[in-house]
């Protein structure tokens, strides 16, 4: 369109310099993590490994992708980050309307009910027994029901319905449709980018959760990938060493294991990003709809 | 809008509290939710249980990485002793946490197997003591004969809680388990022998530092412990403290209390100071400390046994001519020598309140027990998993390890005199590993192996209860006192305080139990 | 006189109430449907959140799982006395305030810009790659980050030790000294998370509209003035309302990431209150200690939250609620 200035180029190279610092220091140690998992054993426990393989074998990644609980475990996080997002994505979408309208006599104190729960919560014990009442335990339910709604996902997408031009809903009302109308047919086909990021806020969430099924989950074939996960590479950690006898150290994984099993669990959420990527970063042209 | 939220909160809130008392009933009283019939309970299932086939039963265990339910070890179990079971894992992040739960909220387990350290003991006792575990001794006399034949009575007497027993204990295998281990080619390259004394010691860490055999110029670091280890074993037993506990002129002393305590910490902090220990020793992580010794740039090594072959591998592929060994237990000036030695319980089984079927689950433990079921357990078939040979069980490779690497998870009490030989097939899946335990094991003096003298000691609550802060407590102390983030002149201060943290009572209920068993 | 005045404004006072009244209830009325909305989340919010909240009471007893709720002895502020007169208390409050402030005044600001410089990236390869990279250390546990930094900052063979002693310095032994411990929680904390809470404003951006950015380059205004001017103004709710909610996690200054990270001899500065807590804890079923101290968090957290909600009320016109 326009010829670009020296400024803009002076800033367009200091943006792209700063992004591909940012961008290389993160991605040495991720790069050191999967080099491990595809090195030979030898050279990762004497710290050969940089962040480039040494000694490239595929055994490992092979080992851990293939073992049945590895391929149980994914399954069943799969289901319940599919299930859990679809389902929390609607509630709090619901929710966050009637709460966006400051306005409405007692809305702001419903919304301190809410705000309240961020910080306070009753603990393990009594959630415990919650889940137990409801029959819940050892129930793929109790992973998804409790993290229904998260306060902070319910807060950005009623500060983003909060920002839709008020004129839009006003027009709307003149012409006689009702709020259920205005939300599904108006706000909602507006609010793609908020809605793509906040499932993936749910879906990382889900697919994170280590402390709810560690909870709640004691059948060994209903566990969830990150509780599997969590148990190997707390495996060679000092906390639970204490415990171990000869026979228990003897079994403990290599670390290659360990950074394989790693790089096995991030390689789903690779798969769905660029997906919810596209919502939210191009975004919905308010505009076009506006007219 | 209030008022129906108050009116769900009471709801709620009492809601909660009935399931809190029902699981105080059930823990007191009678087993299960059912109690139409309290005291006939029990007899009522065991007619049932000899008319019907043989119930099925559900276990709770520790973690481990293979899925119980599918292990070899299981299958094997359910053939021969005709239970089928079904095996649940606590998590291996805070495992006492959903314990706990699992216990209080009365889950139906017929029979939960959990550590036998410090603290998992006073979980154990605590249970019993509140009434959620089923005293085991009657079922022991009516199903248990292979319980009474072959676990250690010392073993049975130590898991008794106030005079009567409520867990089956897996006795552990009392092993000196680490020590330091030398780059033997670095020793021959400045020309010295293998350190037998403190002093020798000092003299070998100096010769790698200074005239560099690892060609490191001056980046070698004579010596690397982890930083969880701020006392190094086989240091610390020549100072005559080699376990948390020592006796010390008849009474049982924590080390911190030892008058040998500040003498142990002028050494280390003097090797520290000369840079012949690592710099980084409080923050090495147990990898960090195994990678500098693996690319040959320490000398030395705090390491467990079990390590031996990965660690060998990795030192011989960066290079080529390495060789490496334990050091024996090294003297003190007045000839104290010592490695701490594992006593006490590995494991212990339980039946709590809840379990629908505490018979069958006795049962089942006793069947385990059986000779021949015992030794296909835990080391698999002859001419299968392992060859038997002047009374040498050695594994055939690999089936061993796929079949039986994780069978010690199965263990609910063993065969006390014949385990420990058996279990050597399992050290023998490598013959270094077999050296290595060999050499602290068995070629070392008796003397220098020195068991935890609190290994089968009853349950103390005082001490179980802070044990493990006091250790960190002390462990912590220790660390900055070698990195002279702290001075010795404040010993008396921190003494002071360890005392008023439980240390003073803990001395005190230790020494009571120990002066009457001594008697 | 005055008499008169006070009362007529009583009298208007009074009536304006009751209008407020009638056109509140007005309001509900016209509006109940957004009311039965609420109820799905509301039903939520009580059984799951709001049910299992009598567990708080175990902060002022001396909690036994198998007394239970009721039959546990009480203790009143017992549990809260112990953490504020503990010998470390002060050294562990200071430290948890000083990495926090920390963690907010330099960490707050750097997703913001990662999001507002992506926004200028107009090659779309390059714009996508580096998006999906930097949210991937949200994945990795710390045990593992705190590992991978050990080696990359290690005086003996790390990178950046290599570095230093390349440009004439010292190595420094940054797991082991005061100096730098804090730098170091606070730096990792930052390389784990700016990427994961730069995707809120990436989105935040996406949602403003383009025409501005038409109008105002029409207008002449050159890029600068556009990101100030316009993208900034444009996700200024988003900041705040994050920003607010930060401040509720004062206190929470990164247990599990120091946990992995310190050792004794950095107590003296990395020591904050959970890390304490949790050694407090060791070896002991203490739910009612930890739950005391979680509770004083989250009071302190409260507060705060509320406080920051007034204030940007006052100071800019917005707030959360």
């Amino acid at each position: 369109m326009h010829k670009k200035t020296i400024r803009d180029r002076s800033l367009d190279l200091l943006i792209y310099l700063f992004l591909l610092l940012v961008g290389v220091i993160t991605l040495l140690p991720i790069a050191n993590v999967l080099s491990k998992a595809v090195s030979d054993e030898s050279a990762v426990i004497s710290g050969k490994v940089g962040i480039l393989p040494v000694g490239f074998q595929l055994q490992t990644m092979k080992y851990v992708i293939s073992s049945s609980q590895f391929i149980t475990s994914i399954g069943i996080s799969m289901l319940v980050m599919i299930v859990g997002t679809v389902l929390a994505i609607a509630l709090t979408a619901l929710t966050a309307y009637p709460l966006s309208k400051r306005n409405l006599p007692g809305i702001s104190f419903i919304m301190l009910l809410f705000i309240f729960t961020m910080l306070f919560n009753g603990g393990i014990i009594p959630n415990y027994l919650l889940m137990k009442e409801l029959h819940l335990i050892n129930s793929l339910w109790s992973l998804i029901l409790p993290a229904l709604i998260s306060v902070f996902n319910m807060l950005v997408i009623k500060s983003y319905y909060e920002s839709l031009p008020e004129s839009l809903e006003e027009s709307a009302k003149i012409d006689g449709a009702s709020n259920f109308t205005i939300l599904f047919r108006i706000v909602i086909p507006l609010s793609g980018p908020v809605l793509a990021t906040i499932a993936l806020f749910y879906a990382v969430y889900y697919w994170n959760d280590y402390f709810n099924p560690m909870l709640y989950i004691n059948d060994a074939g209903l566990k969830p990938l990150q509780l599997y996960l969590r148990d190997i590479v707390m495996d060679a950690d000092s906390s639970s060493a204490m415990n171990k006898s000869a026979d228990d150290m003897m079994n403990v994984s290599p670390e290659g294991v360990r950074s394989a099993t790693v790089i096995a669990s991030i390689i789903p959420m690779l798969l769905v990003y660029p997906y919810l990527q596209k919502h939210f970063v191009k975004g919905v042209l308010i505009g076009s709809v506006k007219g | 809008m209030a008022m129906n939220y108050k009116k769900w909160m009471m709801a709620t809130l009492v809601g909660g509290l009935s399931v809190t008392s029902l699981v105080a009933c059930s823990s007191t009283g009678t087993p299960g939710a059912s109690s139409i019939t309290p005291a006939s309970k029990p007899s009522a299932e065991v007619s049932k249980a000899t008319t019907e086939p043989k119930s099925d039963l559900k276990t709770l265990q520790i973690w481990q990485k293979d899925d119980y339910n599918t292990y070899p070890v299981a299958k094997y179990l359910e053939q021969k002793t005709g239970y089928k079971v079904q095996y649940d894992m606590l998590p291996q992040d805070k495992p006492e946490d959903k314990l706990n739960i699992l216990i209080a909220s009365g889950e139906p387990y017929d029979a939960i197997t959990i550590y036998g350290s410090t603290d998992f003991k006073a979980l154990y006792s605590d249970y019993a003591k509140k009434g959620a575990l089923i005293e085991l001794g009657p079922l022991i006399d009516k199903f248990g004969p292979n319980i009474k034949a072959v676990i250690d009575p010392e073993a049975l007497e130590a898991a008794k809680v106030d005079g009567k027993l409520y867990a089956i204990p897996t006795k552990s295998i009392s092993n000196v388990n680490t020590s330091l281990y030398i780059r033997q080619d670095w020793l021959e390259k400045v020309n010295m022998k293998s350190p037998t004394t403190l002093d020798e010691l000092t003299a070998v860490l100096k010769a790698f530092k200074e005239k560099d055999p690892g060609g490191n110029g001056d980046k070698n670091i004579p010596l690397t412990v982890k930083g969880e280890a701020p006392f190094i074993d086989n240091i610390a037993g020549a100072f005559g403290i080699p376990n948390f506990w020592n006796n010390v002129n008849g009474k049982m002393t924590p080390r911190i209390l030892d008058p040998a305590y500040p003498e142990y910490v002028n050494y280390v902090a003097d090797l520290f100071k000369q840079g012949l220990l690592d710099k980084e020793y409080a923050a090495n992580k147990d990898a960090t400390a195994k990678e500098k010794f693996t690319s040959g740039k320490a000398g030395m090594i705090l390491l467990n046994w079990s390590d031996v072959p990965t660690i060998a591998d990795a030192l011989t592929k960066n290079i080529p001519t390495a060789k490496a060994s334990y050091i024996s237990a090294l003297k003190g000036e007045d000839g104290k020598a010592g490695l701490a030695a594992f006593r006490g319980f590995d494991r212990l089984t339980f039946i709590p309140k809840a379990s629908k079927h505490p018979e069958d689950a006795m049962k089942w433990i006793n069947a385990k027990l059986e000779k021949e079921t015992f030794i296909n357990m835990t080391i698999g078939e002859e001419n299968k998993h392992y060859t038997l040979k002047d009374g040498t069980y050695t594994p055939i490779q690999p089936i061993f390890s796929e079949e039986r690497n994780a069978a010690n998870n199965f263990l609910t009490g063993s065969d006390d005199t014949n385990y420990p030989i058996y279990w050597q097939a399992r050290v023998r899946k490598d013959m270094r590993l077999f050296e290595a335990w060999e050499f602290m094991n068995k070629k070392e003096p008796a003397n220098t192996k020195v068991e935890d003298p609190l290994g089968f000691a009853p349950y103390l609550p005082e001490f179980s209860k802070s044990f493990q802060q006091l250790n960190t407590m002390v462990g912590d102390y220790t660390m900055k006192l070698v990195f002279g983030a702290e001075q010795l002149s404040g010993l008396d201060a921190f003494i002071a305080k360890f005392k008023s943290s439980g240390g003073e009572a803990s001395y005190k209920e230790v020494n009571d139990w120990y002066t009457a068993a001594k008697k | 006189m005055s008499m008169i005045r006070a009362e007529l404004e009583q009298q208007t006072a009074h009536m304006k109430r009751k209008s407020i009244h009638k056109s509140r209830w007005k309001l509900f009325r016209n509006n109940y449907d957004l009311y039965l909305l609420l109820i799905p989340g509301l039903i939520f919010l009580l059984l799951f959140k709001y049910a299992p909240m009598y567990g708080i009471i175990i902060a002022f007893q001396d909690f036994n799982i198998f007394d239970g709720f009721i039959g546990s002895k009480w203790v009143g502020l017992g549990q809260f006395a112990k953490l504020i007169h503990s010998d470390e208390f002060y050294q562990v409050f200071n430290n948890t305030l000083l990495i926090s402030f920390y963690k907010i005044i330099l960490l707050f600001p750097v997703p913001i810009i990662i999001a507002l410089f992506l926004n200028e990236v107009r090659r779309a390869v390059f714009k996508k790659t580096i998006q999906t990279i930097i949210f991937l250390p949200h994945f990795l546990s710390w045990v593992i980050i705190s590992g991978l930094f050990m080696n990359i900052l290690s005086p003996s063979g790390g990178l950046v030790n290599h570095v230093i002693e390349w440009l004439g310095g010292t190595p420094i032994s940054f797991f082991l000294d005061n100096h730098f411990f804090r730098s170091v929680v606070v730096f990792t904390a930052g390389w784990k998370e700016s990427g994961w809470n730069a995707i809120i404003f990436i989105a935040a951006i996406a949602g403003i509209e383009q025409e501005q950015y038409e109008a105002a380059s029409i207008d002449g205004a050159g890029r600068i003035r556009q990101m100030i001017n316009i993208t900034l103004p444009g996700i200024l709710p988003t900041i705040i309302l994050i920003f607010i909610l930060r401040l509720g996690y004062l206190l929470e200054a990164g247990t599990e990431q120091i946990l992995t990270m310190y050792n004794s001899v950095v107590y003296s500065s990395g020591d904050v209150i959970g890390t304490f807590v949790y050694r407090q804890g060791l070896g002991q079923q203490d739910y009612s200690f930890s739950t005391a101290v979680g509770l004083f968090n989250s009071v302190v957290g409260l507060i705060l939250i509320v406080s920051g909600n007034e204030l940007s009320k006052k100071l800019i016109k917005r707030s959360i609620w």
